[in-house]
Parts: structure tokens; sequence; C-alpha cells
């Protein structure tokens, strides 16, 4: 835990310089002293001091340790699949997509690919049912146009 | 009384009663859902809101919110997961009375004393909001500034967690704020040459992503709950109103705690349910008794957190400050609504308010019979596999960001959001500073700027104004009293020791 507070620390002092700094580069207003680099300064300069702060372990005594669950590469499929989405949708289509995304987090949280591979089939034409002829959003059609679309 | 008659008109619209049903049932579902939080559930609510008349849509927010609060008594009490992060003060106590045999009275307490909480608490805004308004209408720049400022330094003050943290997790937010062009002299600020940056952040998605995707990272991460085995209940509601007798003060003081820290900016119905729950503890005469299923702290933390959540609708409504992160989300539905938050819209849109607080009511209400059946299905509700339920929850995130803005790039923002909730949670940095930060980052920018530049670089005038010399008392008082408590504590262990 103190390795990564000094790590997390560190990071947060680095932000803050690199915030301070970017914001002190910013053009001023012309004819006014306090202009659009103010703020981030001021965050800028906040930031340094609690980095530091936290990379010497200060204000430890307040948290409550929780030991985490061990990482696995498993944490990555949701924000892939989200960048899957975007990649994607406007080729495959929406329904293709969502199925893709469906089956993929549901495998990987370890469901059996029966339940997978329904829900896949399921869930995104309920969610396209509900978006894009309720709520009227424009979910791309791609290869796969849903039926009321 | 004309703008009462009006109020009970707009709300006993078709529209209006079908989007409080629905989203009562959708908040009692999601709530109960160990990992879906009330925060979460509120925020994949926001696309459907742009599709709602403007009192529709303000009302699947009170709805949903309370329902999920409530909701996330259930896993606690049967399975000691807490549902949602504001059960999770009381939970060991609900379980313990679960194996005592007394899943019942647990699982009404919370149902009875939150609908009550959740009614004082209403009361409290219908009282409070238009004489606070009556004083907003003089407030100055100044003033903004150091509520928002208060509002931000409370939401750092998070039970359990480093307070130096959570206020490296609200500058983050701060900083987040700055990216785009809504700044002082209208210049791209860190947008490093992205045209999708220019607009800024956008509150919704980095909500989305901080607490649901986040969410579905961890349910990758972590074993499978435990199912629960079906179970018949006996009567819910039996013994509440003994029990509402017998710790009647109990009651009434998590109803006032939960109102005053649902009043104060940022800090929301999590940190009511820890006070109320400890305070409890305090005062008790039977403190040895909490933690083996005593009912007591069930009552109070109960009514506390639920009365918070109304409480916290009187800054946001007043001022555009968010008391917690549901209302933070509330804010930016009700200025895509026209309802612009401030003390005008106690006297300009009286109607519109009273409606409001119908609705309050009215959900807290219809809380417990909806409520009963609720607990009554939990079994099959709960028996829902996780791995099927997590990722339409992550299909729901990518289209509800895109349905924002119908902008890719949202979907995006969630994913990174999503990455930075779950690294801060590990690293023990609280998420809901790091959103408030956010969603409020162009409102202290502007008042501290407008500030700065009324008093010519002088920071004197910060502290001249009466009103803004209290609040900046409070919000200074705020930043140090970790460092008091700090002190407190080294002090106590050392004259300990002296004597031992």
């Amino acid at each position: 835990m103190q390795i990564s507070n000094r790590l997390s620390g560190s990071v947060l002092a680095a932000l803050g310089a690199a915030a301070a700094w970017g914001g002190s580069r910013l053009p001023p207003v012309p004819g006014q002293d306090v202009g659009p680099a103010a703020f981030p300064m001021v965050i800028g300069f906040g930031l340094v001091a609690c980095g530091v702060l936290i990379a010497l372990g200060i204000g430890r005594s307040f948290e409550v340790e929780e030991t985490p669950e061990p990482l696995t590469w498993r944490v990555l499929v949701p924000p892939g699949l989200l960048v899957f989405y975007v990649l994607a949708a406007n080729e495959l289509g929406f329904l293709l997509t969502a199925a893709a995304m469906v089956l993929a987090a549901g495998l990987a949280l370890g469901a059996r690919p029966r339940l997978a591979l329904a829900m896949a089939v399921i869930a995104p034409p309920l969610v396209h049912l509900a978006f894009y002829k309720l709520l009227r959003v424009p979910l791309p059609a791609g290869l796969l146009p849903a039926p009321w679309a | 009384m004309n703008d009462l008659a009006e109020a009970v008109r707009i709300v006993l619209a078709t529209d209006v009663l079908i989007a409080i049903l629905a989203s009562a049932v959708y908040g009692l579902v999601v709530g109960s859902l160990p990992g879906l939080s009330a925060t979460m559930a509120t925020a994949l609510l926001v696309p459907v809101t742009f599709w709602l008349s403007p009192i529709a849509a303000i009302a699947t927010i009170i709805t949903a919110s309370a329902m999920a609060i409530f909701s996330g008594d259930i896993p606690g009490a049967l399975l000691r997961i807490p549902g949602t992060p504001a059960s999770a003060a009381y939970t060991d106590e609900a379980y313990a009375m679960t194996r005592k045999g007394q899943a019942e009275l647990a699982l009404g307490a919370g149902l009875w004393f939150s609908a009550i909480g959740g009614i004082v608490g209403t009361l409290s805004l219908m009282l409070m909001a238009p004489l606070l308004a009556e004083m907003a209408l003089s407030f100055s720049s100044y003033e903004y500034f150091w509520l928002a400022l208060l509002g931000l330094m409370c939401a750092t003050l998070v039970a359990r967690s480093s307070p130096i943290k959570a206020i490296a997790s609200m500058l983050l937010g701060l900083l987040i704020a700055c990216i785009g062009m809504e700044n002082p002299a209208g210049t791209p600020r860190f947008t490093f040459g992205v045209t999708d940056l220019l607009g800024g952040i956008e509150p919704i998605p980095a909500l989305v992503g901080v607490f649901a995707v986040s969410e579905v990272m961890r349910a990758m991460a972590s074993a499978e709950p435990p199912k629960l085995p079906p179970r018949r209940f006996g009567s819910i509601l039996a013994n509440q109103w003994l029990l509402t007798k017998r710790y009647q003060w109990q009651m009434w003081r998590g109803n006032i705690v939960g109102i005053i820290i649902g009043v104060l900016p940022g800090a929301g119905a999590d940190m009511a349910a820890w006070v109320s729950y400890a305070m409890s503890k305090k005062f008790s005469r039977t403190p040895e008794l909490f933690g083996t299923g005593h009912p007591e702290g069930l009552v109070e933390a109960g009514a506390s957190n639920n009365a918070s959540l109304a409480s916290g609708w009187v800054p946001s409504l007043l001022f555009g400050i968010p008391g917690d992160t549901i209302t933070a989300i509330a804010i930016g539905v009700l200025y895509m609504k026209g309802l612009n938050p401030g003390p005008t819209l106690f006297t300009e849109r009286a109607s519109s308010m009273y409606a409001l607080y119908i609705i309050f009511i009215l959900a807290n209400i219809i809380m417990i019979p909806l409520g009963i059946v609720m607990i009554r299905l939990a079994s099959v509700v709960l028996r829902a596999p996780r791995s099927a339920v997590m990722p339409v929850i992550l299909l729901l995130c990518a289209v509800g960001a895109f349905a924002i803005g119908n902008n890719p790039f949202s979907v995006l923002m969630v994913g990174v959001f999503g990455v930075l909730g779950f690294v801060m949670e590990r690293q023990g940095f609280p998420v809901a500073a790091l959103v408030l930060g956010i969603v409020m980052g162009n409102m202290v920018e502007q008042n501290f700027v407008t500030s700065l530049i009324k008093s010519d670089g002088d920071v004197w005038p910060f502290f001249e104004r009466p009103v803004s010399s209290v609040l900046a008392a409070f919000t200074i008082g705020a930043l140090l009293w970790p460092l008091g408590v700090w002190i407190w504590n080294r002090l106590k262990s050392t004259t300990g020791e002296i004597v031992r």
C-alpha cells in the first residue's frame, strides 16, 4: 500500500506541476489581470501539495485498510468493449456490435456459454427498441438493420 | 393556493404518474442488485429524461433515487452485501438480525424508517427552501464562490478515507473541468488539439464511467456473490409501530442529522448513514448490543439517509450546488428542462416547486407497498446471475452516453472514466469528490475569477461581506477539520499512554 501511495502521490504532484505550468502559458485577457490562467494554476499548486503529502503517507490514519481483489486481465474487458463499440458501431451496426459486447462481457464474467449467447441475442434488440423507437436515438444500422428501423 | 392546485394538476397528469411508477420499480430493482448504486441508477436514467416533460423528468429522478436508497438495504440484510453505499454503515447490523431470525424486522425497519425519513426530509425542504431563497437573492459572486467551495470541501469529508486523498480527488475533478473553451477568455484550454475536447468534459459520461463502468470492471475481478436461498417472509410491518414508539427519539435525531447533512452542499446519504449510525451507538444506553443484531442503529441511520436525500435538494434548487452525487445529476436535468436552479425558481415557478414536493411525498408513500412487494420478490430478483446483468449494464452505459449528444466520443469518455474510477477506488481515492469537482468546476472558476476581477486581485473582499465571511469560516473549518481530529486522537493516545 505504501509503495502505491508513493506512486499515486508522485503522479498527482507531477500532474499538478504540469497543470500549473500549462496554465501559466495560456494567453491572458487583454487589459485584465485575472484570466484563464489563474484557476488551473491554483489547482495545479494544490495538487502538487496533496501529491507530496500523499507520497509522504500523511493522512493514512484516516483510511480503513481494505485488501482489494487481486487484479486480473479481465478488468480491462469493459473499457476495451467500449472502445470496440466506438470503432465498430458504424460499420457493423448497433445490433451486431451490442451482441458482441454482451457476449464477450458475459463470458468474461464466467457465464455459461448458453446464457451468454441467450443474453447476446435478447438484450440488444430490446435496448435498440427502447432507445431507437421510444427515445429516438439515431443508433447506427450498419450490416444488420433492425426490422423496425 | 392557486399554485398548489396547479401543482396537484401537474402531478396527476398521466405521464407523470407513469414516470413515477416505472421509475419506482426501476429504482427498487437496481438498488437491490449489489454493486449497482443509487447514483448509477440515476445516471443511467438521464437519457430517458430527455424525452419526458420537465416535471416527469424530475419525478423519475426523485422516485428512482429514493427507492434505490431503501432497496440497497435488502441485499445488505439478506446477504451482508450493501446494495448501495448508503446502506453500508448498517449492513452488518441488519445481517446479524437476519441471522437471529429477524429478517422481517430488519427489512421492515429499513422500509418504514426510510419512508418516514423521506417525508420528514421533504417537509424540511418545503420549510427551508423559501426562507433561504429570500436570503439567496442578495448573494454575490463572493458568496457563490464560498458556497461552491464549501460544497466541495464537504464532499471531501468522506468516512473511512484519507482527507488528503479526497481533496486530491476533488482537485483532479476541478482540473478536468478546466478542459475546453468554457473559461474566462474562451481560449481552448488543455484540449491538446482534440476537437471533441473543445466543448469540455460532460459530467454525465464521467458519472456513468466512474459509477457504472468501474463497477462492471470490479465485478470482473471479484467472485460472484452467494445466491439467496428462497425464503418466505412473515409480516414486514408487524412490529414497526412498536419500534417507532420505542426508538422515537433516535428516529427524530436520525431525521434531523440526515437533514443537516443533506443541506450541506456536497455531503450526501452515505455520509448521513455513517454519522447517524455512529451517533446512535455513542448515545445509546446499550452500546454493547450494537453489531449483534440490535435495531436501534438501524432505525436512526435508515431514517437519516433518506432524510438527507430530500434535503439535499435545498442547495441544488436554490444555488445550483449539488447536495450529493444524485442531485449533481438532477441539476443537469433541471438546466436541460429550463428549470434553472436559483432563488427565483421559488418565486416564478412556485407551482413547479409545489409539484416537486408532492412527488417527493408521493414517492415515499408508495415506497411502502412497493417495497413490501420488492422484499418478497427479493429472492427472485437477487437470483439474476451477475454475468447476465453486468453485460447489459455495460451496454446501457454505451448507449446512454451516446444518446446524450449522439457523439461516439462520449462513449470513449465513459470508458476512460471507468478506468480512472476503478484505479482511484483501488488506491483509496473517493470518487464522489472527483465527480463533484467535475460538475462544479465551471461554477467555482466563474465566481472565483469574477470576484477577483471585481476586487482588483485583492483577497480581502472575499471575507468582507457578512454572509461570505461566515461561509468562508465554514469552508476553512471543513479544510482544517481532519487536522483537528488527528491532533485530538494524537493527544488522547499520548495521555492514555502516560496514564498507563
